[in-house]
């Protein structure tokens, strides 16, 4: 790793090899795996789309295509848009907590007299050259992927007058997207390396301290002025939904900005709802490790909490939006909604929470990350904790309640605020509809339906990501024993 | 007069009569407890690699740690002190011997039993490291208990009092470890590793990051604990000063032990170590002193 910044001498054979050796390090692979599941969502999309409206134009009494592709593109670009934002927040994380485990490494370099923004343009590098492998298999993969998906549809539905070439330039703007939004968050979560002092690489005994819990006035400023903006927003358009169908208009910029001001104020939510949920399991030894290390770093787990919190809330805003959107609908249409109706307005649902739960993909490949890259870290604790008599059984409880701890609050805080989306959502299109004739007000009060199964399907989703998320750092976690972390 | 020769492999001394084996007339082996000795070691060899890169950490060492002393363990790097404390400890697996704490042979026990016996009945002082830095100091001292899903009694709850009053802990419970200086830090381990009143607290250089004053503090309260409560303690140290706190000091060298020597001064103990570095221990150790006991391998 160090190679390629300290100009020692190697022989040219065996340079290449060294200057990729970076690569191998904890963190750098998954966020190649962020990278890559970005960019074939973003090729996916684009190829499954351009070939339904392929097929639609093909349709001699559809044909004019042209409203429909702006309204898919709109489509693409917010579901992308979704899945790189929290691909961006994954990686910057993931890159921070890389910088964290590297301080002596960096510490020494700056001894020796790298500059800190030398050393930080190097992690920025590392950060492109990650986004450029991860891009490039998430493209080839799509790709293929879609050229038989594309070929197997024509076979199989005999659409003969279709015609759908695959490989075209837009294609192209995703990897380059998924690239530059790497290096991007390589760079902002490498701000770190600018404090590291070259002192650090002399005394080391001391575990730096809360290094990134660092109060930033400005931003929570920001977030709630954002938060507080978009509840207006939100209650205005759905006061205006009892008038006029346009109230979710109004309800959506409501709904984006609030959302906005809770992801970018995570910091500011979630370490009290993490003590919270924390507290809720008990006052023993390995519950309170495993609620201490959720807090240890807050803007850590508060920005990894919040990737799982939007793949949750967007699912569940979906499922209560329809189905309570049914429910007016059906009271409207005198009892039952007819099935094709029903059967559209479903499957519409269906599809959107799949491209959603792609977010919530990611951000579970960067809780996994999270935490096996905090057992590696702690390695220290944990042997020292093993000589005081931490069990290997303690051990394991600690790290899957740690990984509990996060989806929980996830989960609690994804639900809640998917139901209120949601809601609101249906509200403010529905409100004005007139379900009973003869009554004394005009519009309808939509109350909000919870659909059972897409919300146990979220809830078994996320103890599946809970249980994959703690397998690996568990792993990693009994494997130390106490002589090791002492010698090191 | 007191019986500064140990056991060494068979003709280990019993404490309260100056004389006799190991193995006992009946041929009834003796006990930690009736050696008075509250950890021991038998024919304990520590191994690491094979063939041509075969280290011998530790090469056949028997030793007694007595109970309600404060034992040095002192050695160059790469002596074997750290190996032999870790067996002794619980914490790693010899290659062949056996090792006891207490009257409990550790050697052979499964990783559960040994992780329990560490819990309940070792305590820990290391030179950085010490405590888990999300827990305050309170938290630190009473995670023996809480790791033993209970509560201390109100014994134990006074002995923590009374070592937190002792230690001048009280005004830095709720402290974390990065708010306490490196002194505080080690004081709190300590308080820690007596808390449960362990047969034997083993202290890994633990003066080895403070300043000499603090360094100091840190010794007087191990000496402390050892003479006003019994505590039988160990201490793998490289520091003469160190060593010179302790009751009784033991010297390794290439695996074995090569001197055990009662109370010396920092300068005694300085001029064995040089002499054992120029070479010349071997002949030194025999002619040197009658309380210094040769190792017959």
């Amino acid at each position: 790793m160090s190679t390629a910044t300290t100009d020692i001498h190697i022989p040219p054979s065996r340079q290449g090899a060294a200057r990729l050796m970076w690569l191998r390090e904890r963190g750098m692979g998954a966020s190649i795996l962020v990278a890559a599941i970005s960019t074939a969502f973003g090729v996916m999309l684009i190829s499954a789309t351009g070939f339904a409206l392929a097929m639609l134009a093909a349709d001699p009494y559809i044909g004019n295509t042209g409203t429909l592709g702006a309204l898919d593109s709109i489509l693409v670009a917010i579901l992308l848009g979704l899945a790189l934002y929290v691909a961006a927040v994954v990686t910057a994380n993931t890159f921070s907590t890389i910088i964290a485990g590297r301080t002596r490494q960096i510490a020494l370099l700056r001894l020796i007299g790298a500059s800190a923004r030398a050393q930080r343009a190097e992690v920025a590098r590392q950060g492109l050259v990650v986004g450029v492998i991860g891009a490039f298999i998430g493209f080839v993969g799509a790709t293929a992927l879609a050229a038989v998906g594309v070929a197997l549809a024509t076979e199989l539905l005999a659409l003969e007058g279709v015609h759908y070439t695959v490989l075209r330039p837009t294609l192209l703007l995703p990897a380059v997207v998924v690239t530059l939004t790497t290096w991007a968050a390589a760079w902002a979560g490498s701000r770190r390396v600018l404090t590291v002092t070259p002192l650090e690489a002399l005394g080391g005994s001391v575990e730096s301290s809360h290094g990134d819990l660092v109060h930033r006035r400005g931003r929570n400023g920001t977030a709630i002025a954002l938060f507080v903006t978009g509840g207006a927003l939100l209650t205005l358009g759905v006061l205006a939904g009892f008038f006029t169908p346009l109230g979710v208009v109004v309800a959506f910029f409501g709904g984006l900005l609030s959302f906005t001001g809770l992801a970018l104020g995570a910091t500011l939510i979630m370490p009290p709802a993490l003590r919270l949920v924390g507290r809720a399991f008990g006052k023993s030894a390995t519950a309170r490790l495993a609620a201490e290390n959720a807090l240890r770093y807050p803007e850590r787990s508060s920005r990894m909490a919040i990737g799982v919190v939007m793949g949750i809330t967007l699912v569940t805003m979906l499922a209560v939006a329809t189905e309570s959107a049914k429910r007016v609908l059906a009271a409207g249409a005198g009892g039952e909604l007819p099935p094709e109706i029903a059967a559209p307005i479903d499957t519409f649902a269906a599809i959107m929470m799949g491209m959603v739960a792609v977010s919530a993909v990611i951000a579970g490949v960067g809780l996994v990350n999270l935490l096996t890259l905090g057992v590696v870290q702690r390695r220290r604790e944990l042997g020292l904790l093993r000589a005081l008599g931490l069990s290997n059984r303690q051990v394991r409880r600690v790290v899957l309640l740690e990984a509990t701890h996060i989806t929980i609050t996830a989960l609690v805080t994804g639900l809640l605020l998917g139901i209120i989306y949601g809601w609101a959502g249906a509200q403010s299109l529905l409100g004005f509809v007139r379900v009973d004739p003869e009554g004394a007000v005009p519009s309808t009060l939509v109350a909000p339906a919870l659909p059972l199964w897409p919300i146990v399907a979220v809830v078994a989703a996320t103890a599946v990501l809970t249980l994959i998320a703690a397998v690996a750092p568990t792993r990693l976690a009994t494997r130390i024993t106490p002589v090791q972390a002492l010698v090191d | 007069m007191r019986v500064i020769l140990e056991m060494y492999e068979d003709a280990s001394v019993d404490r309260r009569t100056g004389y006799g084996r190991l193995h006992s007339v009946e041929g009834m082996e003796l006990t930690s407890t009736d050696l008075g000795l509250t950890a021991r070691v038998q024919h304990l060899t520590k191994t690491y690699g094979s063939g041509e890169g075969e280290v011998h950490a530790l090469d056949d060492v028997s030793v007694g740690i007595r109970r309600g002393e404060f034992t040095a363990i002192m050695g160059p790097s790469g002596s074997g002190k750290s190996t032999l404390m870790h067996i002794m400890a619980g914490l790693d697996a010899p290659s062949s011997g056996s090792a006891w704490i207490g009257d409990t042979e550790i050697t052979g026990l499964s990783d559960h039993d040994l992780t329990i016996l560490r819990r309940r009945r070792v305590g820990f002082v290391f030179q950085a490291f010490n405590l888990v830095p999300t827990l305050h100091a309170w938290g630190n001292i009473l995670l023996p208990f809480d790791l033993d899903g209970r509560r201390p009694t109100a014994l134990e709850k006074a002995r923590v009092d009374g070592l937190v009053e002792s230690l001048g802990l009280g005004s830095r419970l709720s402290h974390r470890p990065h708010e306490l200086s490196g002194g505080q830090q080690q004081r709190v381990a300590i308080a820690r590793a007596l808390a449960t009143a362990p047969d034997l607290v083993f202290a890994d250089e633990p003066t080895g990051n403070l300043d000499s004053r603090s360094g100091r503090e840190v010794l007087a309260l191990l000496r402390t604990a050892c003479r006003e409560h019994g505590q039988s303690i160990a201490m793998v140290t490289h520091d003469a000063v160190a060593a010179a706190y302790a009751d009784r000091v033991l010297f390794l060298g290439d695996g074995r032990i090569v001197a055990d020597k009662p109370r010396q001064t920092a300068e005694e103990l300085s001029a064995f170590m040089l002499a054992t570095e120029l070479g010349a221990a071997s002949v030194a150790t025999s002619a040197g002193s009658d309380t210094t006991a040769e190792m017959s391998a």
